[in-house]
């Protein structure tokens, strides 16, 4: 499999502090990639990193297969179309005036741009100034700005960020057409429901490290749900369990976290041993959502 | 620093109004020049229809108006970036910031030295309506307005510097009414003094002046403007470069 981005060791430290530490990030060739943690888990200065607006303090970044530096930055950008932090745009200018200040900049040809503009169903609220538009508009607006280049891989930080359910679907809906047209999306979120369903691939930042990548299947996988015991005395039981597993009582049922197969035999083989009935043994249902929240130690969704 | 780069910032300029603040810097410093000309009793005494009047009146004009509205030209073409987003938008597309800071002194640059140009011109036609028959001191004309010219220069430089690095239009203002100040009491410092900020040079530039009641011509400070231009385009030049390495 060809990766469009793939970083090694990536690390981004200020003082002391590590913000991101040794990323090894693998954004497939043709994907959506969703980029999830928390908020201050890094993923703002990762993806700046990416693009070379701040610069790595260890570690490499490669895009397109090449290094991306401050030496080749200019030229693999002309290749990248990005939305960092809030949505870009002269308010004093219409959209059309912003978007022909792109074009100029770059270089393009009018009809590319229109083909961006029309991409995001923004011709009809072109000639509006962009401080009437409303947040969405303006997001719209930027991801156009990003588009105009005919991007091979496209990068936005949080573009649904303050937009309502119906903006929020717009921009799912966008994102799955731009990958239907061979667009590599790398798409940052701290709201795992924002971008599940869009994303092929998921990587998850938690303060500042890669703690997972991979598919949606191999996440689900990749987690060890509860296991919930029903017996004849679940307050003695959960008594017994409690010090070596940190089990808790789950009305009638004894909830124990992390247990493998192995250790949950030898929960169930101790607390028969003490004369405990053992009724049943299940794991519990795990949603995506609760499997980020377990991974992020509930800073995220 | 590419022309596409200074275009945009033309481009960019609709709707801001800097054309009409520079107008406001023409139609203040050739409005106070002609007051301060028929104003002048040099000028109403008989044989005082001398160039020296009206250079003298521009030489207090200039300090007085030029200032804040250099500080309000460059805050409001800088202001843009900090609230659209406009810093990250021009670096991913290749314009680091230090190269949208250049692209933004030429292109102000060239409205502010037109600017100049005018009002000096403005003055000198004022003079010749009013009736001075002496010939024109062309190179003293010229001398003062290059380095009236210089001078406004690097307060534009100064102040697209702060204003990228200070997001608040209300502290390059501040500085700008500040530097007027300086600028109008330079003339009474010592000349040390004078040349330690750069208002300092609008009193360095002076062609005329008055000491007491009576008139003197003066020599404009050709080396010391020279030179502050020179020291004020390599630092230009190397605190931009800086900002294209600053991180965002």
């Amino acid at each position: 499999m060809s990766h469009i981005v793939a970083t090694d060791g990536l690390t981004k430290r200020y003082g002391k502090r590590a913000v991101v530490q040794n990323l090894d990030l693998r954004v497939p060739t043709g994907c959506v990639y969703g980029f999830l943690g928390p908020n201050g888990s890094g993923k703002s200065t990762t993806m700046k990193m990416l693009l070379s607006l701040v610069q790595p303090s260890s570690g490499e970044v490669r895009v397109m297969g090449r290094p991306m530096n401050r030496a080749t930055r200019r030229r693999l950008l002309a290749d990248i179309g990005s939305l960092i932090e809030s949505p870009p745009g002269y308010a004093h200018l219409t959209g059309r005036e912003n978007m022909r200040l792109v074009q100029r900049t770059l270089g393009l040809p009018e009809g590319q741009v229109e083909h961006a503009v029309r991409t995001v169903r923004m011709h009809q609220q072109l000639d509006k100034r962009v401080r009437d538009y409303s947040l969405g508009m303006k997001q719209r607006l930027g991801i156009a700005m990003a588009l105009a280049r005919r991007p091979r891989l496209l990068i936005l930080d949080e573009p649904t960020n303050g937009l309502d359910p119906a903006g929020i679907e717009e921009i799912r809906e966008l994102l799955r057409r731009l990958a239907d047209a061979g667009v590599t999306v790398m798409v940052s979120s701290h709201l795992l429901g924002e971008i599940d369903r869009t994303a092929t691939m998921l990587g998850i930042l938690s303060g500042g490290r890669l703690i997972f990548q991979g598919t949606r299947a191999e996440l689900l996988a990749a987690s060890t749900p509860d296991v919930l015991i029903d017996g004849s005395e679940p307050e003695r039981a959960n008594a017994l369990l409690q010090a070596e597993t940190g089990s808790r009582l789950d009305g009638a049922s004894v909830r124990v976290p992390g247990l493998d197969d192995k250790a949950t035999a030898r929960a169930v083989a101790l607390l028969v041993g003490a004369g405990i009935g053992v009724h049943g043994v299940r794991r519990d249902e795990q949603s995506l959502e609760d499997v980020f929240m377990d991974l992020t130690g509930g800073g995220g969704l | 620093m590419s022309a596409h780069a200074v275009a945009n910032e033309f481009a960019k300029m609709r709707r801001l109004r800097n054309g009409l603040i520079a107008a406001a810097m023409v139609a203040a410093v050739a409005g106070l020049s002609l007051l301060a000309t028929v104003t002048s009793p040099a000028f109403a005494a008989p044989g005082g229809r001398v160039w020296a009047v009206p250079l003298a009146a521009m030489s207090f004009a200039v300090p007085l108006a030029s200032p804040p509205l250099l500080a309000v030209l460059a805050s409001r073409q800088v202001d843009i970036e900090h609230q659209g987003g406009g810093w990250l938008l021009n670096q991913t597309s290749g314009i680091a910031p230090g190269g949208l800071c250049r692209a933004k002194f030429a292109a102000l640059g060239l409205i502010v030295a037109a600017a100049t140009v005018l009002e000096s011109g403005l003055v000198l036609g004022a003079g010749l309506l009013l009736g001075i028959a002496a010939p024109v001191p062309a190179g003293l004309w010229l001398g003062f307005t290059g380095c009236v010219l210089v001078a406004n220069l690097v307060l534009l430089a100064v102040h697209l510097l702060l204003a990228a690095l200070i997001d608040n239009q209300l502290v390059g203002l501040g500085v700008g009414l500040l530097g007027t100040v300086v600028a109008v009491f330079a003339a009474g410092l010592p000349p040390a003094l004078t040349h330690t900020t750069p208002w300092g040079y609008y009193a360095l530039a002076a062609a005329a002046g008055y000491q007491g009641e009576r008139l003197v011509a003066f020599t404009p400070a050709y080396p010391s403007t020279a030179a502050l231009g020179v020291l004020a385009a390599v630092s230009f030049v190397l605190i931009t470069a800086l900002f294209d390495r600053r991180e965002s």
